[in-house]
Order: C-alpha cells, then structure tokens, then sequence
C-alpha cells in the first residue's frame, strides 16, 4: 500500500509540466541518436551526459532514462531497416527484422518490436515498483561482506554471460578495473597508480573513458572507411501495418519475453544482450515454423525486443535498491546519480523519496510516449538513416570532444579523450569487448571499500563469506553463474540450435 | 590478419600492460592496514599479466590444432574442413563476440551461433591519419577557441571524405559549430573556450 502511495506522489511530479517536457524529450532524443547507425543505447547515453549537465537533478535523470529507452527503440529501427545493430542486444533483430523489411513486411517488424517493447517495458517497470520495495528491506541486513560479494558476482557474470570470449570479456574487465584504480587512494589519501603524474591523481574521469571507448572507436572506423559501399536502406512505404496473424503470432513471443528478459535482466552484471538472445532461442525451439528462423520470422523479433526491454526494467532494480548497476548502461545511469551527488541504493528510498518514485512514474510515461511519439513519427526517423556517414560521424567527435571539456576545462581531459579512443579502437581491433570494463571502472570503488570493510570487521578473517546465510547464498548464485553457461552453450552446441541461423 | 595473429598480439600486449602496471605498484606506499593501497592494483596487473599469457596460449594451441588438422585433411586432396575447430566447439566459437567477427573466416560462430556480416576494416593508414586529425582538433581546441577549430576541423574530415560537396561542407561545418555554440554557452550555461576571438 505505501509503494502506491509512494507512486502516487511520483506521478503527481513527473506529471507535471516540465518532468512531462524531459520525458518526451528524452525519448525522442534517444530515439534519434539510436537511429543513428553504429550508435547503441551506451553510446547515446555517453554522448548525452554533458546536455544533464546543469540540471536539476530530477530533470536530468529522467531526460537520461528517457534517452535510455528511446535509443533502445532507435536501435531496432536501424537494425530492421540497414542490419546495423547498434549494439549486441539488437543483434537477432538485425537478423529477423531485416529479413522481415526485405519481404515488404519492415512496417510489421517495426510495430511488433515497438508493441513488444511497450509491453515489456511497461510490466518490467510494474516489477520494479513492486520488487525494489522488498529488495531494499532485504538490503537492511547486507553488510561489506554482502555488497562485496554483490559486486564481485556482478563483475564475473558479467564475463561469464557475455556474448563472446570469457578470456576477452575478463580482460575487459581488469582493463576497467586498471583504469578506476588510478588516482589517489580514497581510505589512505595515497596517490596510486599515477605513474608520477600529478594530473592523474584526480583518477580517470569516468565519462569520458566511456565517450572514448564507445563514441570513438566508431566514428574513427567509419570516417577512415571512406566512401565504400551504400547501406542498402530497406524502404516500407506501403507496406502493411500487423495482420491479424501477425498479433496471434506476436503475443506468445511478447509475453515469455518479458519474463526472461526481465529475469535475466534482475541478475547482476547481465545485460539486456543475453536477454534477447535467449528469447530468440527459445521462440525457436519451441516454434512450430523453425524453417522460417532467419528468414523473417515474425516471432524472432517480437521475443527478443521484448526481451531487451524487460531487460532494462529488470536492471533497473539492483541499480534503484541496492546501487549496484547490472550491466554497463545501468552503470552509466549509476554514474550520472552520483554527479548530481545521490546514491542510489536503500537509503535513496527512504531520503530521497519523492525523487526516486518520479523517476520511476517518468519511466511509465516514457514507455507510452515512446509507443506514442515513434510508431506514427518512424517514417522521420528513418530519413536519418539517409544522413551522410562524414556528417554523422564528425558531428559525434565534436559532441564527445564538448562533452570531454565541459567534465575537466584542461587540455589534459581532453587528451585523455583522445588516448582512451586509441585504447578503445585498439581494443575493438583486439576483439574485447567494451561494456565490461565500463562496468568494472564503476564498481571498483565501490568492490575495494567494502572488500577492505569486510576484512576490518572480520579481523582480517576471510569466514564472514561463507558463515553468513546470505554471504552464502550470493556464493552459491556465482557458482550457479559460473556453471549455467557452460551447460547452456553446451546445450545449445549440442543441439545445433543456431547453426543454420548464418547471415553472410 | 588471422584470428590466431590477433589473438597472439592482444595477449601478448595486454601481458606487458598488466607487467608494467604491477611493477607501477612498487611505487605505492606500503601501510599497516589489512588490505594496503597496494593489494588491489597488484591484484589487477597479475590478473592482467595471467589473463594475456592465456588468451595468447590458446590462440597458439588452437592454431598447432588447426594446422594439425588441416596437414591430415590436407593430404587426402581435400578442400580444408575445420574439424578441430568445430570439435572444440564452444570453448572455440566463444573467441569472438558476435559482433566482432572481424576477421574471423566467415564460418565462425558467436556463443550463440548467430553470426553477423563482419563490419569491414579500413586501412591502418587512413586510421592514423584520422586520430591524427583529431589530437590536433584536441591540441588546438583551448587555444584557438571552439568556433575557429570546430570549424576548420569538420571541414577538414568532410573535405578528405567528400571533396566535390565543398559549399556542403563549408556551409555544415560553420553552421554545426555556430549551433552547437549557442546551444551549449548560451542553453546549457557550459562555457565553451573562446581563444582568439575572445
């Protein structure tokens, strides 16, 4: 009863005026950055961050959620339409979707994605309201030793599930974890790390390690491409909109979705990318049209952007309760509550009540201003897909390059900003992934105060991990963690699930 | 370049980084507490010295494999399968992300078998001669002033990418950065460097 009121309240004030404005706002700007191909929900986030600067803290963070989402739209349309995911989490839609599109169908794929999203957005969202209430009375009885073990789950499921390489993903993870240690020693006050540099102590300033890592790397690639071949942009016109078949096909795919992605998207340092996965893969195996997988099905896009956006609710979750973000966006998000000096966590729900719960009402009014605002405007999003790439991708050099100065005023920001796109690009060539380091610079603060708080209270005694009964359960999720996916690739090798799903 | 050069070289390198960042530890303060300013750095750049040595140790022992494999086929006359690199399967495919099957042969998979068209590579050339351009967008940046710099440094990277639509350009470039300017100084209250015009 108290959560309805609690949400009540939020309603009241993201009702208003201006919280209604940075909605609306925030998801068509992030529908337009995602449009823009090559560009995922994290790096519209990334480039995004200097226009919260200056806001009031409530404004900016629900401008950012909206953002979050409407590029995560954004992204279905650019992978429907050219196959260019902007992200791992987009990527079976860039296979269906854009199968879809070239059978004359991209308008059915667009609906059925945005529906979907809609859906699943929204009960993810209704879970979030209800679940984070609990969590956080939970999290009354998490000491150090909890939190570090949080923590440190997140950061192994984080290599463990991703897409790719475990040794690839760890790397990227201790890249992350290298990076946030430099600077001074916040317990002792000792410089660490500096290589002699008195300009690093301040640390590595964490927007623009990821304006670098994600914004760069791209625009440098595309621009030194040149002018190559054409993305082939499948048009839609007079395409229909879903057939009734398409809605009976839908709704099954739609609601298992949520579920798993929602799920998935609960666990720490488990992004929205496994989400969809996993949904395509059990819309698959349980479909009665599996010949049609890869070639335009229907259900494949509907589960899996489902999936993505439960994701999204879910991850939300450990973010708002405990303060532990799950995945690298929700890391960003975490990021952005701290500039504006908030922590998100337990004590957010009880001091900062009445902005926690607007935020979360803002994320119901994004939802249906994202079905409102991009079903009918589509057709304006995708004349930015026809935007010229020397355009697009100088225009985003300069937007980091702002972004970059406004966080440090020094040529020496700025120099950094050019060096971490160097170590993203080199990186990319590398073939490790960028997220998880995102997510390791953010969590290493926070993974070595309650490791050290952990020792001091237990005298140095390592027992407090396993002798505690919700120490031990953690332990005993990060096994199943660890384990889980060598079974499921196992499985899914075993089976030949995806084998024939090749796009060349 | 091959999967198995790629994967030599990123391991090799991240080796010597994590190398470089353990012995950079030595220089930290020692204190009397349970867990030092040293603990968690020294963690990470072992961590990061084993991780190397291991990603560059599979790549080698997936490659002795393959080469094995491919001299037993090899000698039947046979187009090369890749039976060893399908046998390991999982552990094999996990290689790459999905995404980033840049310079995989086009029969690798991603962890979920799905695999997507690799994005293509631009010359390492044109990929310096890009960051170049940009250090020096970020060296001249504070003194010459944003508008100035901004300016000319759109303009240079749509000239280099199309030289014909020069009026485009000019107009683009002017305008992006009188735009983005205003919105920034004067919506935003972000104080953009003004150099010389100031």
């Amino acid at each position: 009863m108290d959560t309805l009121i609690d949400l009540g309240g939020g309603f009241a004030s993201a009702l208003e005026p201006v919280s209604l404005a940075f909605a609306l706002l925030g998801v068509l700007l992030g529908t337009v950055v995602g449009v823009l191909p090559g560009i995922g929900p994290i790096s519209a986030i990334a480039i995004l961050i200097p226009v919260s600067f200056g806001m009031e803290p409530v404004h900016g963070l629900i401008l950012l959620c909206g953002i979050y989402y409407g590029s995560m739209y954004g992204g279905s349309i650019t992978a429907t339409l050219i196959k260019t995911p902007g992200e791992v989490a987009s990527a079976v839609t860039a296979i269906e979707g854009y199968e879809m599109a070239r059978r004359g169908r991209g308008k059915a794929a667009l609906a059925t994605a945005a529906i979907g999203s809609f859906l699943a957005g929204t009960l993810a969202i209704i879970g979030l309201t209800f679940l984070s209430p609990v969590l956080v009375k939970l999290a009354n009885v998490f000491g150090a030793t909890e939190y570090f073990l949080l923590m440190a789950t997140a950061l192994l499921l984080a290599s463990t599930m991703s897409a790719g390489s475990r040794a690839k993903a760890l790397i990227s993870i201790f890249i992350g974890l290298a990076v946030g240690l430099i600077g001074l020693d916040f317990q002792t006050g000792l410089p660490r790390q500096t290589f002699g540099m008195d300009l690093l102590s301040d640390g590595i300033d964490f927007t623009i390690f990821a304006m670098a890592l994600f914004a760069i790397p791209e625009a440098i690639r595309n621009l030194a491409l040149g002018r190559g071949a054409k993305d082939e942009i499948q048009s839609f016109g007079n395409d229909k909109w879903m057939t009734k078949e398409d809605w009976q096909r839908s709704a099954g795919p739609w609601a298992r979705g949520s579920v798993v992605g929602f799920i998935i998207g609960i666990l720490p340092g488990v992004g929205p990318s496994l989400a969809s996965f996993m949904s395509y893969i059990m819309e698959k195996r349980i479909s009665k049209r599996k010949d049609e997988f890869g070639h335009g099905a229907i259900e494949g896009v509907a589960g899996p952007e489902a999936a993505n956006n439960a994701g999204v609710g879910g991850a939300m979750i450990p973010l708002f309760s405990l303060g532990i973000p799950g995945s690298a966006t929700t890391a960003l998000l975490l990021f952005v509550f701290t500039m504006y000096g908030l922590q998100p966590g337990p004590l957010i729900f009880r001091d900062e009540t009445g902005l926690i719960w607007t935020i979360i009402a803002s994320m119901y009014i994004g939802n249906i201003a994202l079905i409102i605002l991009n079903l009918p405007l589509v057709g304006v999003f995708v004349k930015l897909l026809k935007m010229p790439k020397e355009i697009l991708f100088s225009s985003i050099l300069v937007l980091v390059v702002i972004g970059a100065y406004a966080i440090e005023f020094s040529l020496f920001g700025l120099m950094m900003l050019g060096i971490f796109g160097v170590i993203g690009y080199l990186m990319e060539k590398g073939g490790i992934p960028m997220a998880p380091a995102i997510l390791a610079l953010v969590l290493v603060p926070l993974l070595e105060d309650n490791f050290r708080r952990m020792l001091q209270i237990s005298g140095g005694s390592f027992a407090p991990l396993v002798t505690r009964p919700v120490s031990l359960s953690i332990i005993i999720l990060m096994v199943a963690g660890i384990i889980g996916p060598i079974i499921f690739r196992w499985w899914v090798s075993r089976r030949k699930l995806l084998a024939d799903v090749t796009v060349s | 370049m091959t999967a198995f050069r790629t994967d030599l070289i990123t391991g090799g390198a991240i080796a010597v980084i994590g190398a470089v960042y353990y012995i950079a530890t030595f220089s930290i303060q020692e204190t009397a507490n349970i867990v030092t300013p040293r603990t968690f750095p020294a963690i990470v750049g072992i961590g990061l010295i084993v991780l190397g040595l291991f990603l560059a140790g599979q790549a080698a022992v997936r490659h002795r494999k393959d080469t094995l494999a491919e001299a037993g086929t090899g000698s039947g006359g046979t187009a090369r399968t890749t039976p060893a690199r399908d046998g390991d399967g999982t552990a094999a495919s996990a290689g790459e992300s999905s995404l980033e099957t840049a310079d995989r042969s086009s029969g690798q998979e991603g962890v979920s078998g799905i695999v997507l068209e690799a994005p293509p590579e631009p010359q390492v050339r044109k990929v310096v001669f890009q960051f170049a351009l940009f250090f020096v967008y970020l060296a001249i940046l504070i003194p010459v002033g944003f508008l100035l710099s901004t300016a000319a440094f759109l303009m240079g990277l749509t000239s280099i990418y199309a030289p014909e639509k020069w009026i485009r350009n000019l107009i683009f470039s002017v305008l992006f950065a009188v735009v983005v300017y205003t919105a920034f100084v004067y919506g935003l209250a972000v104080y953009l460097p003004v150099g010389i015009l100031g």
